[in-house]
C-alpha cells in the first residue's frame, strides 16, 4: 500500500517496476537499489556485487541509506503479517486502483489483512 | 550472551553509519536486555537468540546455539514461523499459539516485538557484511504484567489501543499523535515494542518531520528512492500490506 501513497507523490514512479524487474521503476538509480534489495533479501550470492553496483553508482553513504531501508522494511512487513493488521480505510480505497495489476492481490497475506476493519 | 555493552563500533568498518542509527541499535540491545511486561530479560535475550538460530537455519549456516533461558515450545515455534516462513502466518496459527502452554496475546506481541527488532538491526549488518553485534548480557528483574486498559480489538489479531484509549503510562508512544497507522498501533498491547518501532523507524527509514514531507539532510536516498526499495521488500515477502 506504500506503492500508491508514493506513486502519488512521484509521478515518475511506475508501480509496476517496483515489482517486475523488466520494467523502468522511473525512479533514479532505481536498477542498482532493487538488485541490492534482491540481493540482500534473497540471500543471493550476488550479494557482494549488487552492493558494489550500489555503491558504484551512487557512493558508501547510499548503501548505507538502503541497507537501513531494507533492515526497516524486514521488520515491517513482520508486524504486519505477524499482526494480520487490516489496510487502513484510505489505503483500501486508494490500492483498488493498482492491487491486481502488480499481483499482489494473489498474496497469501492478502486473507489476514483485507477487509477486516 | 558475551559482552556487557553493545558498542556497535562501527567505526571499525568501511561503512560511514550515521551516529542517529548507532545509537538507535545501542538502545535496541538496552531494550533487549530489559525485563519486558510478559517476559524476564534473560526470556528476551533467548527470544533474540532463537531468532538467530532461526535465521542460520534460514541462511544454512551453523546454529549459533539456544540462550540460557528456557522458552516455551511453541514460542521457539513461532520465533521461526516469523523469520522463516513469513507468507504461511495465518489466524488459525496465531490463535494456536497465543493459546499454548506459557503463551498469551500479551506474550505473543512481546516476543514479536522482541523478533522482529533484534531481526531488524541483524539484517542491517547482513546487508553490509558487517559481523553481528553479540547480544547482551540480561539485566535481572521481573516482568511488570501490566496490560494497557485501553486494549481493544480493532481488526488486527492482537487487541490494540488508540491513541484516544492511551493511559498516562502510555500516553508518549504515539507521539501525542490523535491518529495512529494500523502498523504503529499493531503491537501496543505491548506499549514498549511501539517505542522501540518508532525509535528505530526513525533511525532507519523516515522521521516524523518527513512524514510530513520534508527530506532530512543526512538522508541520501531521496524519498521516492526509499519507497521503491521498501516496496521491493514487502513484495519480495509476500506482504499484502
Amino acid at each position: 500500500m506504500l506503492l500508491g501513497r508514493s506513486s502519488e507523490r512521484n509521478s515518475a514512479l511506475n508501480l509496476n517496476g517496483t515489482v517486475r524487474n523488466e520494467i523502468d521503476s522511473g525512479v533514479e538509480h532505481g536498477e542498482v537499489l532493487l538488485r541490492y534489495a534482491d540481493a540482500a533479501v534473497g540471500r543471493s550470492p550476488d550479494l557482494k556485487a549488487a552492493r558494489e553496483a550500489l555503491n558504484a553508482a551512487m557512493g558508501p553513504n547510499a548503501v548505507v541509506d538502503c541497507a537501513a531501508t531494507i533492515a526497516n522494511f524486514q521488520r515491517m512487513v513482520r508486524i504486519a503479517d505477524g499482526c494480520g493488521i487490516p489496510l487502513d480505510s484510505f489505503s483500501r480505497q486508494e490500492s483498488e486502483k493498482w492491487r491486481d495489476d502488480l499481483g499482489i492481490d494473489g498474496f497469501r497475506s492478502r486473507e489476514n489483512t483485507f477487509g477486516q476493519s | 550472551m558475551t559482552t556487557i555493552a553493545a558498542p556497535f563500533a562501527y567505526n571499525h568498518t568501511k561503512w560511514n553509519v550515521l551516529d542517529r542509527m548507532r545509537e538507535a541499535h545501542i538502545r535496541s540491545w538496552e531494550r533487549l536486555a530489559a525485563p519486558g511486561d510478559w517476559w524476564t530479560g534473560a526470556e528476551r535475550i533467548s527470544i533474540a537468540a532463537e531468532c538467530r538460530r532461526a535465521s542460520a537455519l534460514v541462511d544454512g549456516l551453523p546454529d549459533p546455539g539456544p540462550g540460557t533461558a528456557a522458552l516455551p515450545e511453541s514460542a521457539v515455534f513461532a520465533i521461526h514461523k516469523l523469520i522463516g516462513d513469513l507468507p504461511n502466518v495465518s489466524r488459525e496459527w496465531y490463535e494456536e499459539t497465543i493459546n499454548a502452554v506459557g503463551m498469551s496475546d500479551a506474550h505473543y506481541v512481546e516476543l514479536l516485538g522482541v523478533v522482529v527488532h533484534v531481526w531488524s538491526v541483524d539484517e542491517f549488518h547482513r546487508a553490509l557484511d558487517i559481523d553481528l553485534e553479540p547480544l547482551p548480557e540480561s539485566i535481572p528483574g521481573e516482568p511488570s504484567a501490566i496490560r494497557p486498559v485501553g486494549a481493544k480489538q480493532h481488526g488486527s489479531w492482537p487487541p490494540t489501543v488508540w491513541p484516544k484509549d492511551l493511559d498516562d503510562r502510555d500516553a508518549d508512544i504515539y507521539g501525542g499523535r490523535e491518529y495512529a497507522p494500523n502498523v504503529r498501533a499493531a503491537m501496543s498491547l505491548h506499549p514498549d515494542s511501539v517505542r522501540w518501532l518508532s525509535d528505530l523507524f526513525d533511525a532507519h527509514y523516515l522521521s516524523w518531520v518527513e512524514i510530513g514531507g520534508e527530506q532530512e539532510p543526512f538522508r541520501v536516498l531521496t524519498r521516492p528512492q526509499r519507497e521503491l526499495v521498501a516496496a521491493r521488500v514487502s513484495a519480495l515477502n509476500e506482504c499484502f500490506y
